[in-house]
């Protein structure tokens, strides 16, 4: 349109040259995350006791909130993307089972649901159990083989107890609870795509399913990870949840210090640190992401 | 004339506040039978909370008990939140920095809960296993003694009990009292757990009541009206009610 010469050249998008972006150092994210770390860094050595010491005893936590959050996640991108199928689903059946579970789940609190499924559930599935049933099932009676080594075999032992029973059924509760929000997320993102799209991709004679999976999703991605990654900084900040139920995660930990030595304040200073460290690095991750996809879009 | 009437109504309540005994509100976590628990009626009861209302009868005052969760009842009681913690508290030396304590009231020692067929029989087949106990329990203290153990804590005793029931921990640690009341006498648990041992400890550990440093009108209310208690044999009274059942 502006091809006059007097204004800039308008190109669509896909094809606007990308800007130098800005690295102030005085952005929010520089100065929490250096404050933060700062600040731990401070206390830790120069005011030796009883930081120091506390900081050592929630060391272990750290990895148990880490592989919490991370199980969770991936249980919930899965759950989320069926769910979001089949929230769209012609299918009524297939549409009422996951409508009923994103209404159910999402009509109870988190919290009520970890006791449900970790107390409540704990007579009834026992996943280390679980996981032996189906190696026996499929080594023994399908394949008529020994199962034996494989249940005992160094990689599962040492899988088993790399994420022990407690710490695989607090994520899965977890899991199961943001799958439901990553439902409607997914959802959103698919039907947000242009109809057009649809109808362009079954008129150059793509049936139902590549027209989902080769068109639609692609497209959709770039609404649906923007708003998946909140959901992975609310599950990281969530995952402090799973602390009543007794896994041994930083806020445990901390809880644990401050009954042994009661000095709450030192305690719960160093906790509010190490968790805010971690999620600032994961909102710097899903920002870099966001950046990234929203790379086109932009008016440069 | 409104005036009068007022001044009337102020001092019949002034008159009403001063004749009624001294109140002293009291914490307790009434998750830890049978020394404290919540009955189908919403009340504590328990053996702690009748030995109370029989010092304060005593002592001549009243009290109220007020049901606190114990992952933070010390620091409700370094706020002022209320007077006195009647919860089990066993007197330690690291709890004596912060808090005073009454006269000891109890005696008692770690009892270890295991499922029916468990293997531990002895503290040494501790080492190494995951071991559950009540948080900031003086269970949950010598459970982080044992060598190579992995402790579990958690928020009430009932719960890891519940854990010990899903096999996610191999024994409970718990006062004595707490330990066989789960073991021998809870509907739940009396079929499928059992009480392996008791801990042998050097010092002998006692219950008291605790105060927030300083309190000492409290404290020689309270220990006089436990003496009392004792003198006059409604302690025994009272331990056999809810000891006796044991064996």
């Amino acid at each position: 349109m502006n091809d006059n010469g007097k204004g800039p050249i308008h190109i669509g998008d896909g094809a606007a040259i990308p800007r130098k972006k800005d690295f102030g150092l005085f952005n929010a994210w520089w100065l929490a995350f250096f404050g933060a770390i700062g600040l731990l860094f401070y206390l830790c050595f120069f005011k030796k006791d009883p930081y120091f010491e506390i900081l050592t005893y929630l060391a272990d936590g750290i990895p148990v909130t880490i592989k919490v959050t991370v199980l969770a996640i991936c249980l919930a991108l899965v759950l989320g993307l069926i769910t979001g199928l089949g929230r769209i689903s012609r299918i009524p059946v297939i549409n009422l089972i996951a409508s009923f579970y994103v209404e159910v789940v999402r009509g109870i609190p988190l919290l009520v649901q970890l006791f449900y499924l970790y107390y409540g559930m704990a007579n009834f599935v026992k996943w280390h159990l679980f996981f032996d049933k189906i190696v026996n099932f499929f080594i023994g009676t399908v394949l008529g083989l020994d199962p034996g080594p494989i249940i005992e075999s160094a990689v599962i032992v040492g899988l088993k107890n790399f994420l022990p029973e407690d710490i695989l059924s607090a994520s899965v509760a977890m899991g199961i609870c943001y799958g439901a929000y990553m439902g409607e997320v997914f959802r959103a993102g698919i039907t947000s795509i242009d109809k057009g799209q649809i109808e362009a991709s079954r008129s150059i004679g793509f049936n139902r399913k590549q027209t989902m999976f080769c068109v639609i999703l692609p497209q959709a991605w770039r609404t649906i990870l923007p708003p998946v990654g909140n959901e992975f900084i609310a599950l990281l900040k969530d995952s402090s949840l799973v602390s009543i139920l007794a896994v041994s995660d930083i806020l445990r930990r901390g809880t644990e210090y401050n009954s042994i030595y009661y000095v709450t304040f030192e305690t719960y200073t160093v906790v509010a640190l190490i968790y805010l460290l971690i999620t600032l690095v994961l909102s710097k991750g899903v920002s870099i992401m966001e950046n990234k996809l929203n790379y086109y879009d932009k008016r440069h | 004339m409104y005036k009068k009437i007022f001044l009337s109504i102020m001092v019949v309540f002034f008159l009403a506040g001063v004749s009624h005994a001294k109140t002293i509100n009291i914490a307790a976590d009434c998750t830890w039978p049978p020394m404290e628990m919540m009955d189908t009626k919403k009340q504590c009861i328990g053996f702690t909370p009748e030995l109370l209302h029989a010092i304060a009868r005593a002592g001549g005052f009243e009290v109220n008990i007020i049901n606190v969760a114990w992952d933070g009842i010390f620091a409700g009681l370094g706020g002022g939140k209320y007077d006195m913690i009647a919860s089990s508290v066993s007197i330690t030396e690291q709890r004596k920095k912060r808090m005073d304590f009454s006269d000891p009231y109890f005696e008692v020692k770690q009892g270890v809960v295991v499922k029916k067929d468990s293997a531990i029989k002895t503290y040494a087949d501790l080492a190494g296993k995951n071991v559950g106990a009540q948080i900031g329990t003086t269970g949950f203290f010598a459970a982080k003694k044992i060598k190579d153990g992995k402790v579990k804590s958690y928020n009430t005793v009932g719960l890891a009990m519940a854990d010990l029931a899903a096999g996610r921990v191999d024994a409970v640690l718990a006062d004595d009292a707490v330990a066989t009341d789960f073991a021998l006498n809870s509907h739940e648990y009396k079929d499928s757990m059992r009480l392996a041992f008791l801990l042998k400890s050097d010092t002998p550990e006692y219950l008291g009541f605790a105060f927030p440093k300083g309190s000492k009108e409290n404290l020689e209310l309270v220990n006089k009206g436990l003496a009392a208690v004792k003198a006059s044999g409604e302690y025994d009274k009272i331990f056999a009610k809810w000891f006796v059942t044991q064996e």
